[in-house]
């Protein structure tokens, strides 16, 4: 069971495709690497006059209200041209959660802000290489968070944290508002990512989520967030498969072109095979949204695109040789944004772990 | 000839009575420059303890003694993370040739000692924009001019041009024979006039590598190195000098004990990480993998101990190694999670797995890329023919581009 898209989901992924080319810029991405602080501001600027940042909260709180095969279309224009900053998926995952609270306070105070671009939420869930550690060490007593994120996707700009701490021996979800001493910074092999370290040290927060529903709550917000991803890292190996396609059709050696030896020929074609697979599993994953069977295709789509994007770009540099391994030719952004969409949300094991404790309850 | 094992202790002791001065710990932090001089530094010192040019003639400076030495030499210094690299194609390849084609043994005697102290280097001017794996296609044209010659054209990728005082370049003297009869070798003064070097940045945004152009620069037939047309073989002689050079079965990256010490300290799944099966898996391939190569490297020296010629198999190493480190460094930034997100650009390749990552594409490439190895292997010790080459004994101006 899949979808096909729509009319009009077939004009987002055209239109946004469109305004992204239109302001691509190699040199402005490989600039943003050079140290931390900065992003791709002209796309962000972007994603709020096209209405994508509104794109998946709810109309009553000034969104359209659609879905993750619509989000899922836009991250993969941006993946395609390694543009994007983190909050496209941050924010839609804050807002996931947000969206599903009863706390209508928070909701009439973020969401809105959400949907205008006007404010940033990061997720914090992760600790020490779990992306939901099951006895989290930061801690939420009388109102306040104490410990320490690591390395947070966009935490660098953003407002608030949607975080994944223990309250009295059970897990909870709160909302804590952040400011720039909470944040320190982290040095990356792909800056334009904002990472940084939170530490809480006291902060005030609210709760969204206690329990069980807050386990629920977190590990959809998470798969969620890797559907989308999923779609960047496939439209990004899409581009580091094209790129080596018309790379092998125009470099020549030995009298011809290089695409000519089937070793070089036959890895495109493998490119290929992984980039449809991450397609299929991504579209198929986003189109299962709130229903049974979702976990396990998000998991499916996560493998597939973390596989298709590292594998493409690694083949891709390999592919065109000397030249690959250049700063100006920035294939390397493809290879750097490849490993951060892989170690983001989670490693491959994890995801493999989920999904066959996930098949292994279908079974049961 | 002193004993390899006394050879050995010698050297030991020597490289680690400098630890302190040219490690890593006195190298972190240094500019290029500063680290180059430095390794000009231990150059000079290592000539001095009478450890250069191991396998070098003694009447061109050198000791006189066996590959084996040098290599046993190598595989001590390796891991020192000494500034050496500068100096490793200069008396790797150039160094070599001109020892083993140029006449005027006092000129060359003189060369050879600067380089093994660290005073000069060389470096090898051989791909070009459209030349690489397919090197018989350079353009870089040599015409002759009275007793002379004329070099027009331009190198692409060349180690360290920008700091090198020679050269030794592979022209093309004659575009009207097939592309391989037609290229004459050379040497050259980098310093010449119409010789310009421009450094630019590999994806790790380390400089190493030149676009090189030569504009009208005038040569003596006394820099001709072998018969004019006879370029390609002097240049596969080159790439041929050393064919058991000290390689490393860990791709100059990280150790598979360092991915368990890695694997140990973090978690997965709310245990050791060296405790999931997966991890187990891949530490166990790694280790069986680079534990093969280095017994073949070390039944090569046990042959070339012996008198006999080593095997082919020993061109595996590069091929395997590298691609090895590359998986390996993936797996390694994964499972730290958060934490293998962070870069330190004043990390080592052999200490730090982004670091490592992230240069070890390079390695598949420069030196033959894969594909081009995989050939070699395929073609020269398998049998298996070649792929169609349309340009095969077509005059190379009459090659369509
Ligand atoms: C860091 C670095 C340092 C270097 N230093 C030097 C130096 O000091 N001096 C010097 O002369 N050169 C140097 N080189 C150049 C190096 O030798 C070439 O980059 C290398 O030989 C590949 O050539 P290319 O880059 O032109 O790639 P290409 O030859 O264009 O190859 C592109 C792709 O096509 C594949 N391919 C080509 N032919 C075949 C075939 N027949 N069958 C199957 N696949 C094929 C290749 O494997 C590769 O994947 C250096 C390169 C690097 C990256």
């Amino acid at each position: 069971m899949s979808i096909l898209y729509d009319e009009a989901q077939e004009a987002i992924a055209k239109e946004s495709r469109r305004v992204l080319d239109a302001q691509f810029d190699k040199d402005k991405l490989l600039g943003l690497l050079d140290g931390t602080g900065r992003f791709d501001e002209a796309f962000w600027k972007t994603a709020v006059e096209q209405g994508w940042t509104g794109l998946a909260v709810p109309e009553e709180y000034g969104g359209l209200g659609l879905g993750l095969l619509e989000m899922g279309l836009i991250a993969q224009s941006a993946g395609a041209l390694c543009a994007g900053a983190p909050f496209l998926t941050g924010n839609y995952g804050v807002t996931q959660i947000l969206a599903s609270c009863t706390n209508g306070a928070l909701k009439q105070a973020w969401l809105p802000r959400l949907a205008s671009g006007d404010a940033i939420g990061v997720v914090a869930f992760e600790e020490a290489g779990a992306p939901l550690p099951s006895d989290p060490a930061v801690k939420y007593e009388g109102g306040r968070l104490s410990g320490k994120k690591a390395a947070v996707p966009g935490a660098l700009k953003a407002d608030f944290a949607i975080v994944w701490a223990m309250s009295g021996g059970k897990p909870v979800l709160v909302l804590a508002e952040l400011n720039a001493a909470m944040s320190r910074a982290v040095d990356s092999f792909d800056n334009s990512r904002l990472y940084a370290e939170i530490s809480f040290d006291g902060a005030e927060a609210a709760v969204l989520f206690e329990g069980e529903a807050a386990r629920c709550g977190a590990l959809d917000c998470l798969a969620r967030m890797a559907v989308v991803a999923a779609h960047e890292q496939m439209g990004g190996a899409e581009t580091a498969l094209l790129l080596a396609r018309d790379y092998a059709l125009e470099r020549k050696a030995f009298g011809q072109p290089i695409g000519a030896f089937q070793s070089i020929k036959h890895s495109i074609a493998e490119l290929y095979g992984l980039v449809e697979v991450a397609r299929a599993n991504s579209i198929h994953a986003a189109s299962l949204e709130g229903q049974g069977g979702f976990l396990a295709a998000a998991c499916a789509a996560r493998l597939s695109g973390c596989e298709a994007y590292d594998t493409a770009a690694r083949d891709a540099v390999q592919i065109h040789g000397g030249i690959g391994v250049t700063w100006q030719l920035g294939l390397h952004l493809h290879m750097r944004r490849a490993r951060s969409l892989s170690i983001e949300l989670g490693n491959a094991l994890f995801w493999e772990d989920l999904l066959v404790t996930e098949l292994e309850a279908k079974a049961a | 000839m002193i004993e390899l094992d006394e050879f050995r202790a010698k050297a030991g002791e020597w490289l680690h009575s400098v630890k302190a001065e040219f490690g890593p710990d006195a190298r972190r932090g240094l500019s290029d420059e500063q680290d180059l001089a430095l390794g000009r530094r231990y150059m000079a010192a290592r000539y001095d303890a009478g450890l250069a040019g191991i396998n070098m003639p003694v009447e061109f400076g050198g000791l006189g003694l066996s590959g084996l030495h040098k290599i046993v030499f190598d595989e001590q210094e390796m891991p020192m993370g000494f500034p050496s690299v500068y100096f490793g194609i200069s008396l790797g390849m150039p160094i070599p040739i001109i020892m083993r084609y140029c006449e005027d043994k006092q000129w060359v005697r003189e060369r050879v000692i600067a380089a093994l102290r660290g005073e000069e280097i060389w470096c090898q001017l051989f791909s070009e924009p459209s030349a690489g794996s397919d090197l018989a296609g350079l353009r870089t044209k040599a015409e002759q001019d009275g007793n002379g010659w004329v070099v027009n054209g331009q190198k692409l990728w060349t180690s360290h041009a920008h700091h090198s005082d020679y050269g030794v370049i592979v022209a093309r003297s004659d575009p009207s024979v097939p592309k391989h009869k037609g290229l004459t070798y050379f040497w050259i003064d980098m310093r010449a006039p119409g010789v310009t070097a421009r450094p630019f940045e590999l994806l790790d945004q380390s400089v190493v590598c030149n676009e090189v152009f030569f504009d009208d620069v005038k040569l003596t037939d006394g820099q001709r190195i072998g018969p004019v047309g006879g370029g390609f073989g002097v240049a596969m002689a080159t790439l041929m000098i050393e064919r058991y050079v000290a390689s490393d079965p860990d791709g100059y990256g990280p150790s598979v004990s360092f991915f368990m010490d890695l694997a140990k300290d973090v978690m997965l799944n709310g245990k050791p990480a060296i405790e999931d099966g997966r991890i187990r898996s891949a530490i166990a391939r790694n280790y069986a993998m680079r534990s093969g190569l280095d017994a073949i490297r070390s039944r090569a020296f046990l042959q070339m101990e012996a008198g006999l010629e080593p095997g082919p198999e020993g061109s595996l190493g590069k091929l395997v190694s590298f691609r090895s480190r590359q998986k390996l460094s993936e797996l390694a930034m994964d499972i730290q999670g958060a934490a293998g997100l962070a870069y330190d650009s004043e990390a080592t390749t052999t200490h730090d797995w982004a670091v490592s990552w992230l240069s070890a594409p390079t390695g598949r490439i420069a030196g033959g890329a894969d594909e081009m190895l995989l050939n070699t292997i395929a073609e020269r010790i398998l049998g298996l023919p070649q792929d169609h080459r349309p340009d095969k004994g077509i005059p190379f101006n009459e090659i369509p581009v």
